[in-house]
């Protein structure tokens, strides 16, 4: 269980001030599959990377299974990034002088890589079709396949959350349907909760978890479980929103405050 | 990690091996300058090492060429408790030899800086006195790796010398061959007949034009009744220092050397000489470090992403300062490596044209010193650009890589 209670966040670019969030409330349950929408700017990347604990915010609590990010020490959060959260990114970000293998294997290195950690990298990267891949470097593989590699990467730990940053940007559309494909085969298998930031409507599914941003704040939340309890901000959607559509908030969806 | 900070390295090759060659250079200035040092070193504790006795000179005189002293000072000293031998000498940079002055010996010699070593002197010896040492160097030389004879009784007055296999060559005959023994060799004005050739190995020794004291007083214009210096003999080896002090003691004004006071004095003169050395180095070793601080700066800015994924992977900030120090570390040993193979080959061809003794010395604790000194300046050099990768918070890091 994700809970965002209230949670602000500003930072500088150049010689300003940006407010990413303002006063941003959300909840999502154990194993769902999430999608963060909304424009460029309205702070979908930012909400993101708070819940991976890549940054605190200025104010507010995040609770991720209980545990409070914002509280937490710094080397408590770099336990939960490296055990508990994986991170896919829009550019892959894969390690350009590591192979496909070594790049999963990347959050073990600094401990010392075992066998069995060997193993399941060298499985993952089976699971999402690159076996035959496993020595080659990120020049040497496509966008698709570098991004299957951050897939089995985020995946190598076993984690409970797992978040992706505009996973199918760097993707032609077909690429981009194989890539969900294996985000959801993989959620399917490991029982992740997983959190996606997207521009793409096209790969929500009626029983996905929607959040709408908007300047910083939730205008829209739907996919809730209907379990009587409002979300934080005390809003609640009502059947599912958004999926196989463009980028257009509150489409197909009614809210009901306090309901 | 460490392979992967390696491989950190190889991935931008040109960089690294800028970097390199920036670091390099100043190991082997150091190298260089040390290997200098300890030629000069070596060189001096060999010649040191044939001399046995106390060379007692003018106070405030820093060799016996440039003394002068009563020649009675000699009976004296023979009378002081301690001693075995005294043997009068009379020394001096030799006048023009074969019509070659000692400026023109200069401009001519190809040597550089080892022409100021070898400039030809003369040493006057009262023979007989001469005969009763035990330790005397020139005729151990002459026996040991030499030919000929050393100047006995019957040299007394003539115009017979001794001279080293070095002097042999640099003066060569009218064919250039080396001179042999009963060949001439014209000093100032008259022509004196060879009868030894000796060889120390010591470019400080073999400059010496052995003859008979008042032979050399002719050719240096010294007066009758002085003397430049007198090598006394203890009756004890053991006890050189204690005669030296007594010597000192009873006549003020000169200036008694045992080879262990000698030993000593140039061995702080090294030390200050080193010291001088390490400021000089110092300055080369701060460029380097500016050098490696400015090529990891650039190298970390340039990944910060990279970072940022390290972090997202839940690396700590000390894995990454670890990651970036153990690069420039890494830099800084290759550098040493680099500086000290350059430092050996530099040393080797060098030895090859300098002759007479002088050996520049790169040992193995030199070399140590070098890659150590390179190790510790491509830490320090990183530690900033490390500390400044580490602290970026991992969001941050990605945005300021992304844009």
């Amino acid at each position: 269980m994700i809970e965002v209670v209230n949670v602000w966040k500003s930072y500088r670019s150049g010689i300003r001030w940006v407010e990413a969030l303002r006063g941003i409330n959300c909840r999502i349950e154990r194993g769902r599959f999430a999608f963060i929408v909304g424009p460029s700017g309205s702070g979908k990347s930012t909400l993101l990377y708070l819940l991976g604990a890549l940054d605190r915010p200025s104010n507010g609590e995040i609770l991720v299974n209980g545990q409070n990010l914002v509280t937490m020490s710094e080397a408590m959060q770099n336990l939960y990034r490296r055990e508990q959260v994986g991170f896919i990114f829009q550019s892959f970000n894969l390690i350009s002088n590591l192979s496909a293998l070594e790049n999963v294997l990347v959050p073990f290195l600094p401990r010392g890589i075992t066998t069995d950690q060997r193993a399941r990298a060298g499985e993952l990267l089976k699971q999402v079709g690159l076996e035959n891949r496993l020595d080659h470097h990120p020049y040497q593989l496509s966008g698709g396949e570098q991004q299957r590699v951050a897939i089995a990467r985020a995946l190598v730990k076993q984690p409970l959350l797992v978040l992706a940053d505009e996973p199918t940007g760097e993707l032609d559309s077909k690429t981009g349907d194989e890539i969900y494909k294996i985000l959801r085969s993989m959620q399917h298998t490991y029982q992740a909760t997983l959190v996606v930031v997207t521009h793409d409507r096209r790969f929500i599914t009626p029983d996905d978890l929607v959040l709408e941003i908007q300047d910083g704040q939730v205008a829209l939340e739907s996919g809730a479980i209907a379990d009587g309890s409002s979300s934080p901000n005390g809003l609640k959607a009502e059947g599912s929103a958004g999926f196989n559509g463009e980028d257009s908030p509150g489409r197909g969806v009614s809210l009901k405050a306090g309901e | 990690m460490g392979v992967f900070a390696w491989r950190n390295l190889l991935t931008r090759p040109l960089r690294t091996v800028l970097a390199l060659i920036g670091l390099s250079v100043p190991i082997l200035g150091v190298m260089g300058l040390f290997s200098v040092s300890n030629g000069l070193r070596d060189l001096v504790g060999e010649t040191l090492s044939q001399i046995e006795g106390v060379m007692v000179i003018r106070e405030n005189v820093p060799s016996p060429v440039f003394s002068t002293l009563p020649a009675s000072l000699a009976d004296d000293l023979r009378r002081l408790p301690g001693v075995r031998a005294v043997a009068p000498e009379v020394w001096g940079i030799a006048p023009n030899i074969e019509g070659r002055g000692m400026l023109v010996r200069g401009l001519l010699s190809k040597k550089g800086m080892e022409s100021v070593f070898d400039q030809p002197v003369i040493s006057g010896q009262d023979i007989e006195a001469h005969m009763n040492l035990n330790s005397a160097v020139f005729p151990r030389a002459l026996k040991e790796k030499g030919e000929g004879r050393f100047l006995t009784l019957e040299d007394i007055g003539k115009p017979n010398i001794v001279i080293s296999r070095k002097i042999a060559r640099d003066f060569p005959d009218p064919q250039g061959n080396p001179r042999k023994l009963g060949d001439s060799l014209r000093i100032a004005e008259t022509n004196y007949t060879i009868v030894g050739l000796y060889e120390t190995g010591s470019l400080l020794l073999d400059v010496v034009i052995v003859m008979d004291i008042e032979t050399a007083r002719g050719v240096l214009n010294f007066a009758k009744d002085s003397i430049s210096s007198i090598y006394v003999e203890a009756k004890n080896p053991g006890e050189y220092d204690a005669l030296s002090a007594t010597i000192e003691k009873a006549n003020p004004g000169v200036d008694a050397r045992s080879m262990n006071e000698v030993k000593a004095n140039f061995g702080s003169l090294m030390g200050q000489v080193d010291k001088l050395l390490m400021m000089t180095v110092s300055l080369a070793l701060i460029v380097g470090i500016v050098g490696i601080i400015n090529t990891m700066l650039m190298s970390t800015t340039e990944r910060f992403v990279e970072f940022g994924v390290l972090r997202t992977n839940g690396w700590s900030e000390a894995n990454i300062l670890t990651l970036v120090t153990l690069e420039s570390a890494f830099l800084g040993l290759l550098a040493g490596i680099v500086g000290c193979v350059l430092a050996l080959i530099g040393t080797t061809v060098a030895n090859q044209f300098i002759s007479g003794g002088v050996h520049l010395g790169v040992n193995p604790s030199l070399l140590g010193m070098g890659i150590s000194l390179s190790v510790i300046m491509g830490t320090l050099g990183g530690l900033y650009p490390a500390w400044r990768a580490a602290r970026l918070v991992p969001m941050e890091a990605i945005r300021i890589g992304s844009h």
